[in-house]
């Protein structure tokens, strides 16, 4: 914060965030452009409105859409998610990943794979149900977080530490439930210990899109009242804003979309930590700025890190939560780092 | 003691603990209005506690606070933020939040969906900043005011505010000489300017003599004394409350009490 100049300049992020969404739609399209072999942007246009020959429509449709779009979606609720948990916790350290939300979801899906299957590797339920067992860990992990942190819910640093602890038994449970659990599912678990985007289907994109719509039309309605939340608890309350009832209303969004985020693509970790923070640094303080900002970025990351591996490791599939990784640990040991300076 | 019709606020036999711990036993105090109140008292003594408690911010064990007659816990959180504003004493913001977000956060409490920003609102931006003298600074990061210019803007936000009802806690806390002058003499204006009524918890006593109208000393939870700065400032009070033994002269400047501590009047008990 202190590299930023002391007089805020007035109208900054309009462009900013142009610039973002811009690069957003020729990531998108190149994406889908890139692959085994070349389509250009044009032809993948014509495609998505109903043109091109018949192959071109297989590739496009079937093969390389579903993955990014089911990125676009993934990357996008996750950064959302860890917008409003750094703006409500006041810390940029706060995410998705560090708040113990991602494994506490994994957790949740890997015990709904474990426990609904049967022996021929079916679910004996709708694949629709798994989101909701990843919400129902996703919420059990964020409200042990808040509970275990007490009366000091509101120090940053007793969440994170807390939130760091439950990750880590969350993350464990799943490791044992994919051993001991049914064989044939661990190779389908397995993704959930990095999170991939390949293998998705429409299927599967439409269920996170449907019920990601009504998460984020909620978000944008509580964002009304997130500026007071950048205050102390006794000053937020002060002007109007119940804090402690808001503060559980926005970690409860936070952990459903994080939940719908990673149902069918699994544990990516840290783009809930860099997305909402690289968009304060581009976007301003703005609300909305922060959160279509923080959507479009935390789209951006994971579209790239798909495409890296997709472009580096072909034909092998490693899973994109590894590049995010790759790239996410280290820049949050640089804030890490960052933090304790500025508080010694 | 103040007549009733003219109060402001109300606490009615108040009670209030943390946990097992009584902090307020049955406290009823009329605070009146257009004046300035001040609540004084050792550490531990409650006052930051009676405070936050007319802002609702602690829940009482029994009894109530009531506003015009109106018993405060049944107002909405808005509503209530329209009536009675409140300076935390350590209060905290973002350093790359500007000065005028954070004024305009004053204004909360008077937005709705419907109603995100009206002509009032920015109208009371204004005079809170003007009021305040921190107009110059609107586009300055919190981060880089010093801390009398700070203190300035949290209180150009509690005034942006518009409550008619104003509590601060200890507002002069972390501030040298003439910026603890500047920030009383700047409360002072919300009530002669401003018409606000004003409820101040001090530490310093001579500040507090020069600045009340009315003083309350605290302890244990209870009131002490009540009255004009001029009945209040005797020695035995001085004694019976702050265990100081203190020579009280007249200010030869303002007339007001003004208090020499000499010692400790402590028992050796603690």
């Amino acid at each position: 914060m202190n590299d930023l100049p002391p007089v805020a300049g007035k109208y900054r992020y309009p462009l900013s965030l142009g610039a973002i969404a811009l690069v957003f739609v020729l990531l998108a399209l190149s994406a889908v452009a890139f692959g085994s072999s070349w389509i250009a942007f044009d032809q993948i246009i014509g495609v998505i409105f109903g043109a091109g020959e018949k192959t071109q429509k297989v590739i496009v449709l079937q093969l390389r859409l579903p993955r990014v779009v089911m990125a676009i979606l993934a990357g996008g609720g996750m950064a959302v998610a860890g917008f409003l948990l750094q703006k409500v916790t006041r810390n940029s350290l706060a995410s998705p990943g560090v708040l113990g939300v991602i494994d506490g979801a994994a957790l949740g899906v890997v015990l709904f794979l474990a426990l609904l299957s049967n022996e021929s590797n079916a679910l004996v339920t709708s694949i629709a149900y798994q989101p909701v067992a990843a919400a129902i860990g996703a919420f059990v992990a964020i409200a042990l977080v808040f509970m275990l942190s007490g009366r000091q819910a509101s120090s940053a640093i007793r969440l994170l530490l807390f939130g760091i602890a439950v990750a880590a038994v969350a993350k464990a449970l799943t490791v044992i439930f994919m051993l001991i659990g049914p064989i044939y599912r661990a190779s389908q678990a397995q993704r959930w210990l990095a999170g991939a985007v390949n293998e998705v289907n429409w299927g599967e994109i439409q269920i996170t899109a449907i019920a990601m719509l009504p998460i984020m039309a909620l978000v944008l309605l509580a964002a009304r009242r997130l500026p007071p939340a950048d205050l102390d608890e006794v000053s937020a309350r002060a002007v109007g804003l119940n804090l402690p009832v808001f503060r559980i209303l926005i970690f409860a969004l936070a952990a459903a979309l994080t939940a719908l985020s990673v149902a069918f693509v699994g544990a990516v970790g840290f783009i809930g930590l860099m997305a909402p923070h690289l968009a304060r640094l581009l976007v301003g303080r703005n609300v909305y700025a922060g959160i279509v900002g923080s959507f479009l970025l935390g789209a951006i990351f994971l579209v790239s890190a798909d495409m890296i591996v997709r472009v580096t490791f072909s034909p092998l599939e490693v899973p994109a939560g590894t590049v995010t990784a790759i790239i996410g640990a280290p820049y949050f040991l640089f804030l890490l780092m960052g933090k304790q300076r500025n508080d010694g | 003691m103040t007549d009733r019709s003219s109060a402001r606020i109300d606490v009615r036999d108040l009670s209030l603990s943390y946990g097992k711990v009584n902090v307020l036993q049955s406290l009823s105090l009329p605070i009146e209005r257009g004046k300035i109140t001040v609540l004084a008292g050792p550490n531990g003594c409650g006052k930051s506690t009676l405070l936050r408690a007319i802002r609702r911010l602690h829940k009482p064990t029994s009894g109530g606070i009531y506003l015009e007659e109106v018993d405060i816990s049944r107002l909405g959180d808005k509503a209530l933020a329209r009536q009675i504003g409140l300076l935390a004493q350590s209060p905290s913001a973002p350093e790359d939040m500007t000065v005028e977000e954070l004024v305009r956060l004053g204004r909360y409490p008077h937005q709705s969906m419907l109603q995100p920003w009206s002509p009032d609102d920015a109208s009371a931006l204004e005079s809170a900043m003007s009021g305040t003298g921190v107009s110059s600074l609107r586009q300055r990061r919190l981060g880089s005011l010093s801390g009398g210019q700070l203190q300035r803007v949290w209180i150009a936000m509690v005034l942006a505010q518009q409550t008619d009802v104003v509590c601060l806690d200890e507002p002069v806390n972390h501030l040298d000489m003439a910026h603890q002058l500047d920030c009383l003499d700047l409360v002072r204006q919300l009530k002669n300017a401003f018409g606000r009524t004003v409820v101040l918890v001090l530490h310093d006593l001579n500040l507090a003599a020069r600045y009340a109208d009315h003083l309350v000393f605290l302890r244990d939870g209870a009131i002490a004394a009540s009255g004009s700065p001029e009945e209040l400032m005797t020695e035995a009070n001085i004694a019976r409350v702050f265990d100081v033994n203190a020579h009280v002269i007249t200010d030869p400047v303002h007339h007001r009490p003004l208090c020499i501590p000499l010692s400790t009047a402590r028992q050796a008990s603690a």
